[in-house]
C-alpha cells in the first residue's frame, strides 16, 4: 500500500519535471507535480488509503530531509554576512508588520460576512 | 597485522554512510533538545544544521561532498514536495465557511508580506540573490527553496530564512495578534499560518482547533499560491 502511494507521488513529480520542460519553464516541476495532484484528487474526491499512507509517511520527515540542503549555508557565509543587517532587518519587519495585518483583515472580513447573512 | 587508530578512524569517516549517519544523529539531538525545551528557537532544523555546519568544517568536508553523501535524503524532497498536495486537498474543504473572507486575505496579505520583505531588504540595500532568496520565506521550506533557486535565489539560504521566519511566530505571533485586538480564531489561525508556515501551525494547534485548522489551511493556500504566482510575476517582470 505504502509502494503504490509513494509510486503515485514518485509519477506526478516525474510529470510535473516533464511538463516543467515542454510547457512551464519559470514552474518548478514538483510544484507542477503538486498542483496536479491536488486537480486529481478533487475530481477523485478523495485522497485514498495508499496516498494518504505514503504522504503522511514522508512529510512526517519532511524536518529531516530539509536538513541536507539547509547546510548548503555553509558555502554561503561570505554572502550572508555582507548583507547580515538588511536580511534580519527585512525577515524581522516584515514579519512584525504582516502577521498583524493578515489577522485585522480576516477578522474584518468574517465579521462583514456574518453581518451580511444576519441581515439577509 | 593490525590497523592503527589513525587508519580505523579513516575507515570510519570515510566509510559512505558516515555522512548519513552524522546527519540522523544531529536531527535527533536537536529533536531531543526542542522536545525537552518545547522553546521556538530549538527548532530541530535550526539545531541540526547549526551542528552539522560545526562538525563539517571541524572536519574539513566540503559542501558538494556531503551533498553527495546524502543523496537518499536529498531524493526525497521531490516527492515530499508533491506529497504536499494531500495536506492541502484535506484543507481545502475547510475553505467553504469563510470562502471570501480567506481568498482576499490570502491574495492581499500575501501580495504585502512578498513586496513589503523586497522593499525593506532592497532599501538597505541587499543585492540582486539575496533578494530572491528572500521574496518566498513565508511559506514552507520545500516550496521556498524550489521558488528561490527558480528565480535566482539560493535554496540553501531560503531554507534557513524560512526556519527563522517560522521562529518567530510562536514567539512573536500571539503576543502581536492580542495587542492588535484580532480575536476571532479563524483570523487568529490564518494570521499565524500565512506568516510563519509549518511553526505557526502547531502553535496554533495548541491554542485551539479552529484556529489550528484555519492556520494548516492558510500555510497550504500561502505555499501553493507563492509556488505558483511567485515564478510567474519574477517571470513578467523580467519582460518589462
Amino acid at each position: 500500500m505504502l509502494l503504490r502511494g509513494l509510486t503515485w507521488l514518485i509519477v506526478f513529480q516525474l510529470l510535473g519535471s516533464g511538463l516543467s520542460v515542454l510547457l512551464l519553464p519559470f514552474l518548478p516541476g514538483p510544484i507542477i507535480g503538486m498542483v496536479l495532484l491536488v486537480v486529481f484528487l478533487c475530481l477523485r474526491g478523495e485522497t485514498g488509503e495508499s496516498l494518504d499512507m505514503a504522504a503522511s509517511g514522508l512529510l512526517k520527515y519532511l524536518p529531516l530531509i530539509l536538513v541536507p540542503p539547509a547546510v548548503g549555508v555553509m558555502a554561503y557565509g561570505g554572502e550572508i554576512a555582507a548583507d547580515a543587517t538588511a536580511i534580519m532587518v527585512a525577515l524581522l519587519l516584515s514579519f512584525v508588520l504582516t502577521l498583524p495585518l493578515c489577522g485585522w483583515l480576516m477578522q474584518k472580513l468574517i465579521r462583514r460576512q456574518r453581518a451580511m447573512e444576519k441581515s439577509r | 597485522m593490525s590497523g592503527t587508530w589513525y587508519e580505523a578512524w579513516q575507515a570510519v569517516a570515510g566509510h559512505p554512510l558516515f555522512l548519513l549517519g552524522l546527519t540522523l544523529g544531529a536531527y535527533q539531538l536537536g529533536l531531543v533538545l526542542y522536545v525537552r525545551t518545547r522553546l521556538a528557537v530549538f527548532h530541530p532544523v535550526l539545531i541540526s544544521v547549526a551542528i552539522l555546519v560545526l562538525l563539517l568544517s571541524m572536519l574539513g568536508v566540503e559542501y558538494l561532498v556531503y551533498r553527495d553523501a546524502v543523496w537518499p535524503l536529498m531524493i526525497l524532497l521531490g516527492p515530499a514536495t508533491v506529497a504536499l498536495a494531500v495536506p492541502l486537498y484535506m484543507n481545502l474543504r475547510r475553505i467553504r465557511l469563510f470562502f471570501w473572507p480567506v481568498l482576499l486575505t490570502l491574495l492581499l496579505g500575501g501580495c504585502f508580506a512578498t513586496i513589503i520583505t523586497l522593499l525593506i531588504a532592497w532599501a538597505l540595500g541587499a543585492e540582486h540573490m539575496i533578494l530572491m532568496t528572500l521574496a518566498p520565506k513565508s511559506v514552507t521550506s520545500p516550496i521556498a527553496m524550489l521558488v528561490a533557486e527558480q528565480i535566482g535565489g539560493i535554496a540553501a539560504l531560503a531554507a534557513v530564512f524560512v526556519m527563522f521566519t517560522g521562529v518567530l511566530g510562536p514567539l512573536l505571533g500571539p503576543w502581536l495578534l492580542r495587542i492588535c485586538g484580532v480575536t476571532e480564531p479563524a483570523a487568529w489561525g490564518m494570521a499565524m499560518g500565512m506568516t510563519a508556515h509549518a511553526v505557526g501551525t502547531s502553535r496554533a494547534i495548541e491554542e485551539g482547533e479552529e484556529q489550528g485548522a484555519f492556520s494548516a489551511l492558510a500555510m497550504s493556500l500561502m505555499g501553493s499560491a507563492t509556488a505558483v504566482l511567485l515564478p510567474l510575476a519574477i517571470a513578467l517582470w523580467a519582460l518589462i
